[in-house]
């Protein structure tokens, strides 16, 4: 059986993420991808080289309503995923939508309705979800091997070296930008919110300045524990999150697929990772350990072909991407300049009045 | 001042500027930047930095994108091999743009280890080992042979680049938090940085300047600092204690199979043909190769044993060989420049960056030994 699918955006994501383990699901007739929708036909003329047979259009309501899609792959800029997934389900086709979800709780929500009412799967594309290493970590806190929890701190950052094919994201967030919260912040926000079952914002602060947010602070409140959580867009942080509990210390490196230790006696022990997830859609099919970006943009796309073949569940269905909007929303409500010691006390003050105007 | 085109914006230096300019109020910055990624550094400025793409090794790229610009600054590093080119086609299309001041950033690596007193209008020197000094010494000699009465060329030339946001002082950090840095002859030579702030400023000066400048400049900090007084201003909120480092001969670099790898590749055709390679090479296999050559990753959040022996690396052994300071004053008397942050208060607003992204950890014994390390 081959899932009739479409690409929607054939930027970077679609390139760098899509395009291989795309083509490893067509090869073995899991997957045609029948049209590959941008108005850019360089992008799209990238993707026709590994899916020759697929049509290009410009227009996704006309490449639905030309190719009868059952799986629709919306990898555009955030400001149209929206639009998009409904337009998809309106066809009746099945949505993966890449992270983050939607710009607001609002579309989130009109996305989920109608999903429900087309009776199709609404999946979001939160790759770290199968990240080895990730899928251990919340075992074990789920295990409640660290004890009980006492706190954690999530620091991730790196200059964005992203190639992204247009500067959407870097536009001020009332024109569609998406900033570093909704880039990196909905990985974060997503897996925290898996470990933990469910987290509060207590206090949020950004460096937006007239633009989008390159730089952010988190305090966040779990039902066990607080924690703090920093993203950078042009710094490198440490790159890890550390969960502290009674019992032990868990700490996982967030720039690696399978780096965790759990200290044991005060001393960090590095885990030997072996979570793997399903590369088949038969029910006790092969599976494998993904240690690399295609790997585990392989497990995520095969997920979204059980869900629509086996009924399972999509690793992040609607609900969870639009609770994680939500908790994003609610943080930038109380957004506050971020604190920048560094800076001359005239340029704070300059830094604090330009803060939000552009919110 | 009027409008600054930044070749270059999206780096370390660029974005420093862009907020320097924007923060104090100026409102015609420009940032010329090769792809739409490099915004992500001053996105957070919004409208207020105009976005111009070119690729600063095609003139005519860069000519439209220098329109109506009163002062281009050129921040651009890229690979070694590109950035003689680069200097000649923003140089060139700063001519034919009509613009009329070219503020160029060179380093003070062209002059080695400083091994003798220099001043600033000294030649940068011929066998210099390392491909980026190589490539900056060239582009400096090259400029030099450019005259154009209607063109201001203002070259800087400023040693380590330290304090908030710089990739020399995260990896001098990292290194101090693992406790696995080194002290060439125990650090007593000279530290030749400036602070970025510091930096900034000058670039500003230079370009502000009424009237007609133009001339070669050693960029620097005010003060005279040894490496070891620098490693012991940051040393103690990283939980480290530079007296406890191990101390290498400044008289003979320790080779080892990862300093041979770096010579090997510090030729020239080897170094295009890296760099070449690098671009070329799938991510998830540079990945793995980087995480292959890190070895065994340590999980502690600051480091609690010494390293007895550590990996040399061959161009930080070389930056704590620098006998002589290089002097600052022509630029100080040329622009009426007074440097606007000290020592101490550079060392402070560092660390403090260091604690917001989590490698420092503050405490009042720390902060009471950098006060002492200041001062002392």
């Amino acid at each position: 059986m081959s899932v009739r699918t479409i690409v929607v955006g054939c930027g970077a994501v679609a390139q760098r993420l899509y395009r291989k383990p795309l083509a490893q699901l067509a090869k073995r007739r899991l997957i045609e991808v029948v049209a590959l929708v941008d108005p850019a036909a360089a992008h799209a003329q990238e993707m026709l080289l590994a899916f020759p047979a697929a049509r290009h259009f410009t227009s996704l309501d006309e490449a639905c309503g030309a190719t009868h899609p059952e799986l629709t792959l919306v990898l555009t800029p955030p400001a149209l995923h929206c639009a998009q997934t409904l337009t998809a389900l309106a066809h009746g086709s099945h949505v993966l939508c890449e992270k983050p979800m939607a710009n607001s709780s609002a579309e989130c929500g009109r996305m989920i309705d109608a999903a429900t009412a087309a009776q199709r799967v609404l999946a979001i594309g939160m790759v770290r979800r199968f990240f080895p290493a990730f899928a251990h970590l919340r075992q074990v806190v789920q295990a409640q091997e660290l004890g009980v929890l006492q706190s954690f701190e999530y620091r991730e950052g790196h200059k964005f070296e992203w190639a992204v094919t247009t500067p959407a994201a870097f536009r001020p967030r009332s024109q569609g930008g998406a900033g570093v919260l909704f880039d990196i912040g909905t990985h974060a926000l997503d897996f925290l919110l898996s470990v933990f079952g469910d987290l509060e914002a207590e206090e949020y602060a950004d460096d937006a300045a007239g633009g989008i947010e390159c730089n952010v602070a988190m305090k966040l409140r779990a039902p066990q524990c607080r924690g703090s959580l920093d993203l950078s867009w042009d710094v490198p942080q440490v790159n890890v999150l550390r969960i502290v509990g009674t019992r032990a210390e868990a700490a996982l490196r967030l720039d690696r697929f399978d780096q965790l230790a759990v200290t044991a006696n005060g001393v960090f022990v590095p885990r030997t990772i072996d979570q793997s997830f399903p590369v088949d859609i038969k029910r006790d099919g092969r599976r494998i350990v993904p240690l690399s970006y295609a790997d585990a943009v392989l497990c995520q796309l095969v997920q979204v072909l059980r869900a629509i073949s086996l009924g399972e569940q999509p690793a992040v269905a609607g609900a969870e991407g639009a609770a994680c909007i939500a908790l994003l929303e609610r943080a930038l409500d109380m957004a506050r300049p971020l604190p920048e010691p560094w800076l001359s006390a005239s340029q704070r003050a300059a830094a604090a009045r330009l803060h939000g105007s552009a919110r | 001042m009027s409008r600054i085109a930044i070749v270059g914006a999206g780096g370390f230096v660029g974005t420093s500027l862009i907020e320097s300019l924007v923060l104090d109020g100026h409102t015609e910055v420009r940032a010329v930047v090769r792809s739409y990624r490099n915004m992500a550094g001053f996105c957070r400025w919004g409208d207020a930095v105009e976005v111009r793409l070119a690729d600063a090794t095609n003139e005519a790229s860069l000519v439209k994108a220098f329109e109506g610009a009163a002062v281009v600054v050129n921040l651009t590093t890229g690979v070694p091999a590109g950035i003689v080119q680069s200097t000649r086609a923003i140089y060139s299309a700063c001519r034919k743009a009509g613009v009329p001041r070219f503020v160029h950033l060179s380093s003070a690596v062209v002059y080695g280890d400083v091994e003798q007193p220099i001043d600033d209008d000294a030649l940068p020197l011929d066998n210099l080992w390392m491909p980026y000094a190589r490539a900056k010494a060239e582009s400096e000699r090259w400029l030099r042979t450019q005259h154009d009465s209607d063109l201001d060329l203002v070259v800087l030339r400023p040693g380590i680049v330290w304090g908030v946001r710089s990739s020399h002082t995260l990896g001098f950090a990292h290194a101090l938090a693992r406790k696995s840095s080194f002290l060439v002859d125990g650090g007593s030579s000279i530290f030749n940085g400036i602070y970025i702030a510091n930096l900034v400023a000058m670039i500003r000066a230079a370009c502000a300047k009424p009237g007609k400048a133009a001339g070669f400049y050693n960029a620097g900090d005010a003060e005279t600092v040894t490496w070891r007084q620098f490693y012991d201003a940051l040393g103690g909120p990283l939980d480290c204690d530079p007296a406890r480092l191990p101390v290498v001969s400044g008289e003979k670099f320790p080779w080892s199979l990862g300093a041979a790898i770096d010579a090997v590749q510090s030729q020239s055709l080897v170094n295009a043909l890296y760099h070449r390679l690098k671009t070329r090479i799938p991510d998830g296999l540079k990945a793995a190769i980087r995480a292959r050559l890190e070895g065994a990753y340590n999980f502690e959040r600051h480091a609690s044993q010494y390293a007895i022996a550590v990996a040399v690396n061959r161009e930080l052994w070389h930056l704590q060989r620098v006998r002589h300071k290089l002097p600052v004053q022509k630029f100080a008397r040329d622009f009426d420049f007074v440097m606007p942050v000290g020592f101490p208060e550079a060392v402070q607003q560092t660390v403090s960056w260091l604690e917001a992204i989590g490698l420092a950890v503050p405490t009042s014994e720390s902060s009471a030994k950098l006060n002492r390390a200041i001062y002392s």
